[in-house]
């Protein structure tokens, strides 16, 4: 299948806004009309090979070289295709998308993937915050789709979601799953503080014990079947849970209290 | 979540019989609010003024406001987040985890007597300060007490201000809420507003470095910013608008001394619960003042020739 490649030429010194970088927009075009797509440097408009070295003609896979992580709204709303980003990548990736796959070998910056409905994003490096959100003034964030990141995740992870799945394998800063609604959250190494606040439903997945919030309380020990298909599901996207099921179970928190809401904590407990 | 429940100050010295300073320090920092407003004052509805007010500080050290409250609560650093989330569990009549309540630094009865005060009050009132906004959670403890005065709510009348530090930073909301919809951290670059705390907010902007000139208006973030923030503001071309030389106008290219405002120049200002009030000058002033300056600059923008539009631009380089 031919691809499309995109060479950063320089960073750019303010950030430039690039949402035409998607297989949506780029599949059908010769490479001259790639080339002349509008981007936005700041308030002036510029060519999309202003700034990329752009090689072959459009197609439903993008490979974008360089340090991007100035560049925001890669993939924004694509339904279908691939990019693959190899270095760091911008704010607002994978925004709203709706399909499709995006792998980003470096580190992404803040709200990626935010009130996506669908597709996957594949961080290898670690995540900004917002991850998956809705953003400001929204009700809800992802309501579908997956992201995984392979580092760590910042702020408000999950913020609002509805539904979806993020897997985080780093440390998770404060408010993962603020005032979720549905989908899960798994947390391989754990989160700061503050998880799960104000969450009304959803499931967040702890494989290291979490300080919780007082409005928190303890139901039960259950090692539930889902999670186990959970898992498995996960496992062909190349992630596995550090332990096997029937080596320990889960304590189920419920809350917050302070919505009052009936989202779950399950924290992972090896047998001893 | 959303909204605000606020009051005038007026509402508060004629009405409020429950007071609570949150992260703040009133007393030094803001000392004519006690005897103007909120406590000494007697109002219609509160005939016997302090005797009829209860006044609760929460703060993590014992400020010299504290010995004008009747209640203190200290609470450990950075954990007011967990204190307004278990206030909102409690006024719900929700189960809290005691254990875990505790390490906020409040027992679970001296939490308990708060939510019940605050159900019981006739006319509440919740005062914030940057002791509550710019620690560990920031805009979400801001958010947390928000909520629970609007939740307080269901049961009495209760509002929420915050105790703003800066001359006329409130005006500066209220101008881009009416211009823009939006109180701050709005971009226009794109033709239309958008706004996002966080990627276009002053701060965040200047410490990844996203931004290649700044225009400041009467602020001095040279003196309160983070340091990423002010190196950056010391690379880019900065202009300092400002009576006086401040720390910022040292590390800008260019400063104008301007009138100041209220003294030597006239204006609007708009006190902390977003009651405009004009201002007229006393004295007069050599110099001018914001407003002409920054229509100057316009005008100068203005008259440059128009940049030819960037994609004629590029292709005539190619």
């Amino acid at each position: 299948m031919s691809k499309t490649i995109f060479t950063l030429k320089e960073r750019p010194h303010v950030p430039l806004e690039t949402e035409v970088l998607s297989p949506d927009v780029i599949a059908s075009l010769k490479h001259a009309e790639v080339e002349a797509l509008p981007v936005f440097l700041g308030k002036r408009q510029y060519r999309l090979a202003d700034f990329f070295a752009i090689e072959g003609d459009g197609s439903e896979e993008l490979e974008i070289h360089g340090d991007v992580g100035r560049v925001k709204w890669i993939g924004r709303a694509m339904t279908r295709g691939r990019i693959t980003i190899h270095g760091d990548a911008g704010m607002h990736l994978g925004a709203h998308m709706k399909g499709g796959t995006i792998e980003v070998q470096g580190n992404a910056s803040d709200w990626i993937g935010a009130e996506m409905k669908g597709g996957l994003i594949r961080v290898a490096g670690s995540a900004g915050g917002q991850v998956g959100a809705a953003y400001r003034g929204s009700t809800s964030g992802m309501s579908g789709g997956t992201i995984l990141v392979g580092g760590s995740a910042g702020l408000e992870l999950g913020m609002r979601m509805r539904r979806g799945t993020i897997v985080v394998q780093g440390v998770v800063r404060d408010f993962a799953g603020l005032q979720m609604k549905g989908g899960t959250i798994v947390l391989l190494s754990g989160a700061e503080v503050r998880t799960g606040a104000w969450m009304v439903r959803g499931t967040i997945v702890s494989f290291t014990p979490l300080r919780l919030l007082p409005t928190f309380s303890y139901a039960c020990t259950c090692n539930p079947i889902f999670l186990r298909l959970y898992a498995r599901h996960l496992q062909t996207l190349g992630v596995s849970f550090p332990s096997a099921p029937e080596a320990g179970f889960y304590r189920r928190y419920t809350g917050d209290g302070a919505v009052p809401g009936k989202g779950e904590i399950l924290i992972w407990h090896p047998q001893q | 979540m959303g909204g605000k429940v606020s009051c005038t100050l007026g509402e508060v010295k004629n009405r409020a019989d429950l007071i609570i300073y949150w992260g703040g320090n009133p007393a030094e920092c803001h000392p004519r609010h006690f005897t103007k407003y909120t406590l000494t004052q007697k109002g219609r509805y509160i005939p016997n003024g302090r005797k009829d007010r209860t006044m609760v500080l929460v703060d993590i050290r014992e400020t010299p406001s504290a010995k004008a409250a009747d209640i203190f609560l200290q609470v450990r650093p950075a954990k007011d987040f967990e204190v307004i989330t278990v206030l909102r569990a409690l006024i719900k009549g929700h189960a809290v985890d005691p254990e875990l309540a505790a390490e906020t630094g409040l027992s679970m009865e001296q939490l308990q007597d708060l939510a019940d005060r605050m159900k019981k009050a006739r006319f509440g009132v919740l005062f914030f300060g940057m002791g509550l906004s710019m620690t560990r959670g920031k805009h979400m403890n801001s958010a947390a007490l928000l909520t629970l005065a609007a939740e307080l709510n269901a049961y009495t009348k209760f509002v929420a201000m915050p105790m703003r530090g800066h001359g006329n930073v409130t005006g500066g909301d209220v101008i881009m809420r009416w211009t823009t919809g939006y109180p701050f951290g709005v971009s226009l670059s794109r033709g239309y507003p958008r706004f996002n705390p966080g990627e276009f907010s002053t701060i965040d902007l200047l410490i990844r470095g996203d931004c290649d000139a700044a225009l400041i208006l009467g602020a001095d973030p040279g003196a309160t910013m983070p340091q990423p923030a002010i190196d950056h503001l010391a690379r880019i071309p900065t202009i300092v608008l400002d009576p006086k030389v401040t720390h910022t106008s040292r590390l800008a290219r260019v400063h104008f001394t301007t009138a100041a405002t209220g003294i030597s120049a006239p204006g609007t200002v708009y006190r902390m619960d977003e009651i405009p009030l004009p201002l007229r000058p006393a004295l007069k002033s050599p110099y001018p003042t914001d407003e002409e300056i920054v229509h100057r600059i316009y005008q100068a923008v203005a008259a440059k020739p128009p940049l030819p539009p960037a994609v004629m631009l590029s292709q005539a380089t190619m």
